[in-house]
């Protein structure tokens, strides 16, 4: 008798999902095995790596991470078009950096104007990513459903406390929700529950299960996906059958090692090379925990990422 | 059975909704349509103040006391308030229009009440019979002569030996100079205390005369919120005859109860925090006193009542949960509280209660029952004993929902403990309007699923003063399942009604209204509140779920759930179901015991079978810790959702909720 690969049976169906419009539209999901595993199942779309662009000029950012983008970082639209046609982005996540009551705490007409330009100059996906503040998240986001009325976007993060809110005005105007919650299955799952009897639909939900950056709680997000996946695809727990999107950038590209040069800390080595492989190697396993989505900012550590897929997917 | 005490039996036709429920002889109205799901509107917790709950009787007679809300015309016609009317024949009831409810979204009550507590007394003395752990003997001693001139105490020992069986009691030198002046004023005629400490016996007092009857005993249940008191009348070395008048008899074990908030409590609402308190210089003897006072008080009120000589209360028996019975007996109670949870002991020796403060006279004697670690004590073991799990080879689960929420999974060969950190939101912590199960607190609620009208009945029927755990439970179950409250415990905010509204800290929902209550402000349950429920309730449930699987176990391989704890005098399961405290099986398979600790206590007073049973009970008890197990950690945010997360798990509550919300 010829050598049989014992295979996992699975009982479930990642559901698909689609962000944009027109040609240029990306569909998430689909999956009936692990990630990568298509010996045992199918993985119809491959994970995307979406790029970030943020709607106000970054301060803190490294020169290293500037660099490819120095001649747009003063305008958003500029900025998505270049990673767009320079570096092949599919995807765009539009960081709403400067409302955060926190920080610069801009009204949300006046953030909601760059959504806008940039959701017009663009012709992939947008994902729109809010400040994790729940309260503002909840009057800005529902500004952003609004005017991107007809375009297809991601919101998100939306949480238990705004869920309602955004949930309502993101069915009204047909948008698809990031749903967010703190490194948690039953959290993921209770909140995908309170969606569910909100009334949206199951075709327009993303799981953002919060993610770590490489050394600061990576694994903690790997192991949560990762039990995310078991129980969608063996365990038949169809409020968990939803695509995942990992925020990875702005948790890499804040860590002390990417930060450091090479000067201040000799041992840490070369500091561009250094903070491509933590963002790279970071988005690389979160792919193989499940992320359909990952995204990310720098275009030498998407390339690697994208050989990765490539060959995983060959 | 006697028939001559059974109450007669009447049948009660409610209408529109045509449903008909048997009644005994004098229950209210109000009541009865509760058990009937039938709902009336009524907010003043059954005491006839607010008038709201007017019904008319179509047909038979009640017995109702007037109200000034209902005109001579009204009564004429045959109104009356449900609330103030008692039942005396078969009777049809009308329900008016503004207390009608489409009849779909009504269920039936599953109400379990403790109140049949004479009934397993009797079968536990008549399994472990009933010699007293101070056993009271009258002896008649032969008169010496010549002939026979021993000593007072060998004749002493020569009546007692056989009734006590055995050779040599210990006699302490103070009850020895009682002796020989006591035989001879009564004519020989004494009556002696023999305590029981482990293997030895030790007659403890000497009483002149024939006193055999005057035996009693004191049940203590040592709370961290709550401390409850019972005094008993023992019935030393009579096996129950089957015969209904001394069954009827032994119907009065318990002669009178009371009970109140432990002192403790202003040195912290739970165990932790009064062990930290103990920990500053002076504060174990502070919380010893503290303690002391209140049981002492207790005992006072219960003899009173009873109207018996204190002196003639031979034992002590105290059920409590570890922290609290270091704390009574002052000892260290550090080391609870700091990894790895070891407690100085779990058993406490006999001792003489004066030695810790307590009242009864030198001669009475204190038994603990022994726990079994840290966070699961002696109230356990004592409620695992009484609830008789521990004699079937069928599985059951027992759990005590108390300021902490223990449970007990096992037979008559295995068990297994824990203890969750429940929070004390069932006995009325962290409640705004909580409160333990005393007179005004609201113990049942039923709430109109379309008008969010209330429907509320308060302990001893007077005017709400808070709410105690039964009246939370159905409370929070219907506003869930009318879709008030959201699977995240959250108030929907889309209800018309001026019971919900929005305050500085979230919303509430207001149960009743300042003019109806006895505080003067409005009873409300509010979103905090929610949270603190959620996370007992999620404790609990999810402290079982990882019992049961240490136990390679599911819920429904369960022959018996047994429930006990002091949050009120009943339980609707169905509603306890409905927001996942319990988990989803037949009805019938719960048993509601109420404070079993107290239970346990009890009879071990009277049973000194029992109280042995009780170190057997422990020592085979495996503690699973749960304060360090991630398994506890998952379940526990699975089961912080309405009902739970897995939605399989709760079939039947979520078909309801699809009813409930349209």
């Amino acid at each position: 008798m010829a050598f049989e690969i014992p295979k996992i049976k699975y009982t479930g169906r990642i559901k698909e999902v689609e962000v944009g419009t027109g040609p240029r539209a990306v569909k998430v999901g689909g999956a009936t095995c692990y990630p990568f595993y298509s010996f045992e199942g199918d993985m119809p779309n491959v994970p995307k790596v979406a790029f970030e662009v943020w709607d106000s000029p970054p301060e803190e950012w490294q020169d290293w991470a500037v660099e490819p983008y120095r001649d747009v970082i003063g305008d958003p639209a500029a900025w998505a078009k270049k990673c767009i046609e320079a570096y092949g982005a599919e995807m765009i996540v539009l960081q709403l950096r400067s409302a955060d009551p926190n920080g610069e705490n801009k009204p949300a007409e006046e953030v909601v104007e760059v959504v806008k330009k940039v959701a017009d100059a663009i012709d992939v996906p947008l994902v729109v990513w809010g400040t994790a503040n729940d309260d503002k998240d909840s009057e800005l986001l529902r500004r952003v459903a609004e005017v991107c009325e007809g375009k297809n976007v991601a919101v998100g993060p939306v949480t238990d406390k705004n869920y309602k809110q955004i949930g309502a005005m993101a069915i009204g105007y047909g948008q698809v929700v990031m749903a967010s919650s703190p490194i948690d299955v039953n959290l993921a799952k209770q909140l995908n529950i309170l969606l569910g009897n909100l009334g949206v639909s199951e075709e327009k939900v993303i799981i953002d299960p919060t993610t770590g950056g490489l050394g600061y709680g990576l694994e903690y997000t790997y192991s949560v996906m990762e039990r995310d996946r078991m129980a969608a695809l063996t365990q038949e727990d169809a409020k968990l059958q939803f695509p995942i999107i990992c925020n990875i950038a702005p948790e890499v590209w804040k860590t002390r090692e990417t930060r450091l040069t090479k000067e201040e800390d000799p041992k840490l080595g070369d500091e561009k090379k250094r903070s491509v492989l933590m963002e790279a190697v970071t988005a690389m396993t979160l792919l193989v925990a499940g992320a359909d989505i990952v995204v990310m900012r720098h275009p030498d550590s998407v390339s690697l990422v994208r050989d990765m897929i490539g060959e995983l997917c060959a | 059975m006697n028939l001559k005490t059974m109450p007669r039996e009447y049948r009660i036709r409610f209408l529109p909704i045509d449903r008909t429920i048997p009644a005994e002889e004098g229950e209210n109205l109000l009541e009865i349509a509760m058990k009937a799901g039938v709902h009336i509107n009524a907010s003043c917790g059954g005491r006839g103040a607010c008038g709201k709950c007017r019904v008319r009787i179509a047909d038979g007679s009640v017995e109702s006391s007037p109200h000034s809300s209902l005109s001579e015309k009204d009564e004429a016609i045959g109104f009356r308030l449900a609330c103030s009317s008692s039942i005396k024949g078969d009777a049809i009831v009308e329900i008016p229009l503004e207390s009608q409810v489409d009849r779909s979204i009504l269920r039936r009550s599953a109400v379990m009440s403790d109140v049949d507590a004479g009934a397993i007394d009797r079968s536990l003395l008549c399994q472990y019979g009933c010699e007293a752990l101070v056993g009271r003997y009258n002896l008649r001693l032969p008169r010496p002569d010549m002939q026979d001139n021993v000593s007072d105490a060998a004749r002493l020992m020569r009546c007692l030996a056989p009734r006590i069986g055995c050779e040599e009691p210990l006699v302490p030198l103070g009850v020895m100079r009682d002796l020989g002046g006591g035989l001879r004023e009564t004519d020989w005629n004494i009556t002696v205390n023999v305590a029981t400490g482990g293997q030895m016996r030790e007659i403890t007092r000497i009483a002149r005369g024939d006193r055999e009857k005057d035996h009693y005993a004191i049940a203590v249940d040592v709370g961290t919120t709550t401390i409850a008191a019972q005094l008993i009348q023992c019935d030393n070395g009579k096996e129950p005859s089957g015969n209904s008048y001394d069954d009827a008899r032994r119907g009065r074990m318990i002669l009178a109860t009371s009970s109140d908030y432990n002192g403790q409590i202003s040195y912290g609402e739970d165990v932790i925090s009064r062990i930290m308190y103990a920990r500053k210089p002076k504060g174990l003897k502070k919380l010893q006193d503290v303690v002391v006072s209140t049981i002492n008080r207790l005992i006072g009120e219960i003899v009173e009542e009873a109207g018996i000589d204190p002196a003639d209360i031979s034992h002590i028996v105290a059920a409590g949960n570890t922290t609290m019975m270091h704390l009574l007996y002052g000892i260290d109670p550090t080391h609870i509280m700091l990894a790895p949870y070891t407690p100085l002991t779990t058993a406490f020796a006999p001792v003489v209660p004066r030695d810790i403060g307590l009242d009864p006279g030198e001669h009475a004697r204190l038994y603990a029952i022994p726990g079994v670690a840290s966070y699961v004590g002696g109230d356990i073991v004592s409620g695992v004993t009484l609830s008789g799990m521990t004699e079937s080879n069928e599985v059951s689960l027992f759990m005590d929902i108390g300021t902490n929420g223990e449970i007990v999974l096992g037979n008559s060969q295995w068990l297994l403990c824990a203890s969750c950190s429940a929070g004390p939101a069932f006995e009325g912590g962290g409640i705004q309007h909580g409160m333990r199960a005393a007179p005004g607190a609201i113990e049942k609620v039923r709430v109109n699923p379309v008008t969010l009208e209330p429907m509320i009945l308060t302990i001893g029927r007077t005017k709400p003063l808070g709410i105690c755990g039964s009246g939370l439970i159905d409370l929070v179950a219907d506003l869930f399942l009318a879709g008030v409250i959201d699977r995240n415990g959250k108030f929907s905010t889309d209800k018309p009604t001026e019971r919900i509204r929005k305050d500085a800290s979230g919303r509430e929902y207001v149960l009743c209204f300042a003019a109806e209550t006895r505080i003067e402000r409005d009873i409300v349950l509010t979103e905090i509140d929610l949270d603190n429920l959620m996370r007992t309730k999620a404790a609990i449930y999810a402290g079982c779920k990882v019992l049961l699987e240490n136990g390679g176990l599911a819920f429904t391989d369960l022959a018996m759930v047994i429930i006990a704890g002091g949050f009120g005098h009943s339980i609707d399961v169905e509603k306890a179901i409905a927001i996942g405290l319990l988990p989803e099986l037949p009805v019938e398979r719960f048993r509601f015991l109420g404070n079993a600790s107290l239970g346990g206590a009890r009879i071990a007073a009277a049973s000194r079978a029992f109280f042995e049973r009780t170190s057997e009970v422990a020592g085979s008890m495996t503690n699973i810790e749960l304060s360090n197990n991630t398994q506890f950690m998952d379940e526990f945010m699975a089961a912080l959702f309405l009902p739970h997360t897995d939605e399989k798990a709760f079939p039947g509550v979520m078909k309801g909720m699809k009813i409930g919300n349209r």
